[in-house]
């Protein structure tokens, strides 16, 4: 594994897993309109950069999330498809989970129980 | 959407903010202490915090074209064993309760947050304002005792 681009306060940190095609990364803080454009570019600028297989989400430390940080997780789903990739999500916090329930995603994303659990997926 | 009764008691909440989004978290917080002080439980809590987010992030964006200028006067008061939220904008006067409804696709954006908003809160009203704008009025009811509540995977 590498470090990576050790980001902004929103993604602190985020490394590539060679052995699985992915990037991971840990995303931090409360996400709403104000910042979520901010997670949108640090995204989108991984993908861009690695053309993962697998980008791995760890939500642990997110305590809560709004519709517009949903549109960003969509954004990036639909960006990564396009390579035959997916998203794991992982350490959901109950909020977050609840919201990810409502907008039907839950299902859409691959929701993991941590980061190794997303890793070991096939 | 439902019909919420008017408030009448003093606000526990009454907030003049700009059409900034780094204000909502601000906003939404407050909000949440005056559910906690009103007796919602938990979850009533969150769901009434992300209603008021959504409901700003709807006037910031959409009323307001996105301008970070403009007013928004958010209020709460405690009515009927519960809590109502006032949210009053002067932007283009769009009532989304009249807009077509469209089949929700959770890969296409938009259309979340009202569907929050229907699904958390107990009463929604949209009402155009005379002098321009729009007045938001959402209910949250206590939840009763041995009552399951709203179910957040209700139908559309």
């Amino acid at each position: 594994m590498s470090e990576v681009n050790p980001g902004v306060d929103l993604v602190p940190s985020t490394r590539v897993e060679p052995a699985s095609h992915a990037v991971v990364a840990s995303v931090r803080g409360e996400i709403d309109l104000h910042n979520s454009p901010e997670l949108r570019g640090v995204l989108l600028e991984l993908l861009a950069k690695h053309e993962p297989k697998r980008l791995v989400l760890n939500l642990g430390q997110v305590p809560y999330m709004d519709s517009s940080a949903i549109a960003v997780l969509v954004e990036a789903l639909q960006k990564i498809r396009k390579s035959g990739g997916r998203i794991f999500l992982t350490d959901l916090q109950p909020r977050v989970k609840g919201l990810l329930e409502i907008a039907r995603l839950d299902s859409i994303f691959v929701v993991a129980k941590d980061e190794a659990d997303a890793l070991a997926r096939q | 959407m439902t019909r919420s009764s008017q408030p009448t008691s003093p606000p526990v909440v009454d907030l003049k903010v700009q059409s900034d989004p780094a204000n909502i978290a601000g906003v939404r917080k407050a909000v949440e202490d005056a559910a906690t002080g009103a007796g919602l439980d938990e979850k009533g809590v969150a769901e009434v915090g992300l209603c008021v987010n959504e409901a700003m992030a709807n006037v910031i964006r959409h009323a307001y074209g996105g301008a970070t200028d403009r007013p928004i006067v958010v209020a709460a008061h405690c009515q009927d064993g519960g809590l109502v939220v006032t949210i009053r904008d002067w932007g283009n006067g769009v009532n989304p309760a009249t807009l077509p409804p469209k089949p929700f696709d959770p890969l296409e954006p938009g259309g979340l947050g009202l569907i929050c908003l229907r699904r958390m809160m107990d009463g929604v009203t949209y009402a155009p304002q005379a002098g321009g704008g729009m007045l938001l009025v959402m209910k949250k009811n206590k939840p009763q005792p041995g009552a399951g509540g709203k179910s957040e995977r209700g139908h559309e």
